[in-house]
């Protein structure tokens, strides 16, 4: 069978990878932009979408299935993954979906609705309201739950068309720019309202359905984020005790079974300094972070996505989990300078091969990062039998990591991985805003390095040859055989 | 090719180094550091007391200041949009709006000056 992978970067290259291995063929889309970008090269096909916002266009992926002849599709996450009108299209062209239905899509992608089914579910939730329509609404009910607050997008998700409001005088401008956000990310401007707990943890719960049944394969915390946006996620979370664990998941799959989930889901909560627990919002799809569960289970979680979306059957009870896996997301950002986004040309690429460590790449030596997509280049994953045996290993995979070529976040992903604060599991939403993080000093080599360079090129071009080798040149150290 | 061991302090190193025309790049164990090169004009990326340039590749959502204008440090200059987040660019110092460099919805290369600031 032919499934088209509607999507691009490290999620493609992934669902791709899980599509062959199950004997199908992969189809792979791609905009003019991403012409020549990894996903592309590794699929069995590939058709063009045109504009760089083609991925979102649900006219033409249907015309790319109906032209290729896939006779399913995987969205992976974001572009349409929580789309039910694309589901809908899907289903009129006699095209499978991967993921869940769009009824239950409807029913859990807006956070008004699964607000409501959660709590007719017996989950809490966070005290708020799920439809504000002007500032002054929202400045009536944050006077009544009290500041802080959140306001946040109905129709998204990963950070977009979100704002905290500290104080009232703040909260109509806040208003303005989470809507204008939101619309311009999801077309979709309905905004909602929130109680801020804090300090808080985020624990999810990664469930898996078949539209009777569902289990709880396990739990991530997803506490260091930085404009709501996750840098590291780990699995079990560190923070929650036995009993904490039992009463999530077993809301997780209540709510689940409540809206008849079929496909792999994630109920998201914030855990609070008392160990209370709220539910904020389900992710109908697959998730960034799903290879942190794949590795402490051995469970493949595309694999089930595709063979229930197929017809085949759920596991009877969850697999076991094995130790702890931790996953840093490498980022074309610059974290010392307010996280800016950052483009360019990579030059230099190179992932680590190291014992219990995964990396899920969308790019490659030559690939282009342009401002079209979000920054996310890699993610870096270790498992281990201890948290700090994983800790350790995703700290030698980040020193075995060369990225040139485009400013990335991975010095930042050392930093916070040696902290005090995420040795002892003492991590909150607020950690990486709130705590100074000063950019460490380059080791002295590396100024060395670049000055010989920078000396060879300016001789090179005044001598109009290629004399780069300042190796010979170099004081401090000597060369030594071999690379 | 990239990739060389050096040795430094009696410990072997692996590194990278990539010359390009804007300066070097070098990569060592757990990170990589850009430099540019020392010919080129500095501050070109960054904003310095007079102008507000783009720090990065990015559509002008709002334009929230005009010619003339007077400013306290701080004060909200311009709404910028890149990988689907907004970005506020702030007024460096007190001063007052000589020129504004960009309308809304325009796109702008990163180092582009967006306003100019002189002494009130």
């Amino acid at each position: 069978m032919k499934i088209l992978v509607a999507n691009r970067g490290e999620i493609a290259c992934r669902l791709i990878a899980g599509i062959r291995e199950l004997g199908h063929e992969a189809v792979a889309v791609f905009t003019d932009v991403d012409a020549d970008a990894p996903h592309v090269r590794l699929a069995d096909h590939a058709i063009g979408l045109g504009e760089p916002r083609a991925y979102l266009d649900i006219a033409k992926l249907i015309d790319a299935m109906k032209a290729t002849g896939a006779k399913a599709v995987h969205p992976g996450y974001g572009f349409v993954s929580q789309s039910a009108e694309f589901v809908e299209a899907c289903d009129a062209a006699k095209v499978t979906f991967i993921g869940p239905s769009a009824k239950a899509m409807r029913a859990l992608g807006d956070k008004r609705g699964s607000r409501q089914l959660a709590e007719s579910a017996q989950v809490p939730v966070v005290p708020g309201d799920k439809s504000i329509e002007d500032p002054a609404a929202a400045q009536r009910i944050a006077d009544r739950i009290g500041y802080p607050v959140l306001l946040k997008a109905s129709g998204g998700g990963g950070g977009k068309g979100m704002r905290r409001v500290d104080d009232a005088k703040q909260i109509a401008e806040a208003f303005a720019a989470a809507q204008r956000e939101a619309k311009a990310a999801f077309g979709d401007d309905r905004m909602q309202i929130e109680k801020y707990v804090h300090p808080a943890r985020h624990v999810e719960v990664q469930v898996l359905g078949d539209g009777k049944r569902a289990i709880a394969l396990g739990d991530r915390e997803c506490s260091l984020q930085r404009r709501y946006q996750k840098i590291i996620e780990e699995g079990p979370s560190a923070a929650i005790s036995d009993e904490t664990r039992q009463a999530l998941h077993a809301a997780a799959v209540r709510l689940a079974e409540a809206a008849q989930y079929a496909s792999a889901g994630t109920v998201e909560f914030i855990v609070g300094p008392d160990g209370g627990f709220y539910f904020l919002e389900v992710n109908t799809r697959l998730q960034v972070e799903h290879p942190v569960t794949e590795l402490i289970t051995g469970f493949d979680i595309v694999r089930a996505q595709i063979e229930i979306a197929l017809g085949g059957s759920l596991p009877q009870q969850a697999p076991p989990s094995r130790g702890h896996a931790i996953e840093a997301r490498l980022n074309a950002e610059d974290p010392y300078h307010g996280f800016l986004p950052q483009t360019g040309k990579l030059l230099v690429v190179e992932w680590p091969r190291l014992p219990g460590v995964r990396v899920d790449a969308g790019v490659a030596q030559g690939s282009e990062v342009t401002p079209a997509y979000d920054s996310l280049l890699a993610k870096v994953i270790a498992h281990g039998s201890t948290r700090e045996e994983a800790r350790t290993r995703l700290l030698a995979a980040l020193r075995a990591t060369t990225v040139l070529g485009v400013v990335t976040n991975q010095i930042f992903l050392s930093q916070l991985l040696e902290s005090d604060a995420f040795k002892t599991a003492q991590t909150f939403t607020t950690t990486v805003e709130t705590a100074t993080w000063p950019e460490p000093p380059v080791p002295a080599y590396v100024d060395e390095l670049a000055r010989a360079a920078a000396v060879t090129v300016r001789r090179s071009s005044a001598s109009g040859g290629d004399v780069y080798s300042p190796w010979q040149r170099l004081g401090g150290f000597r060369m030594s055989t071999g690379t | 090719m990239s990739f060389r061991i050096i040795e430094h302090e009696g410990r072997r190193v692996r590194v990278a180094v990539v010359r390009t025309p804007k300066g070097v790049w070098v990569g060592y164990p757990g990170g990589a550091k850009f430099f540019a090169d020392t010919s080129a004009k500095a501050g070109n990326a960054a904003s310095t007391g007079d102008a507000v340039v783009a720090p990065m590749t990015a559509r002008v959502v709002q334009v929230r200041t005009k010619p003339g204008a007077k400013v306290a440090e701080g004060d909200l200059l311009l709404v910028l949009e890149a990988m689907k987040m907004e970005y506020r660019l702030t007024a460096p110092r007190e001063g007052v709006v000589a020129e504004v460099g960009c309308s809304e919805g325009e796109l702008v290369d990163l180092g582009t000056t967006l306003v100019r600031l002189e002494s009130s």
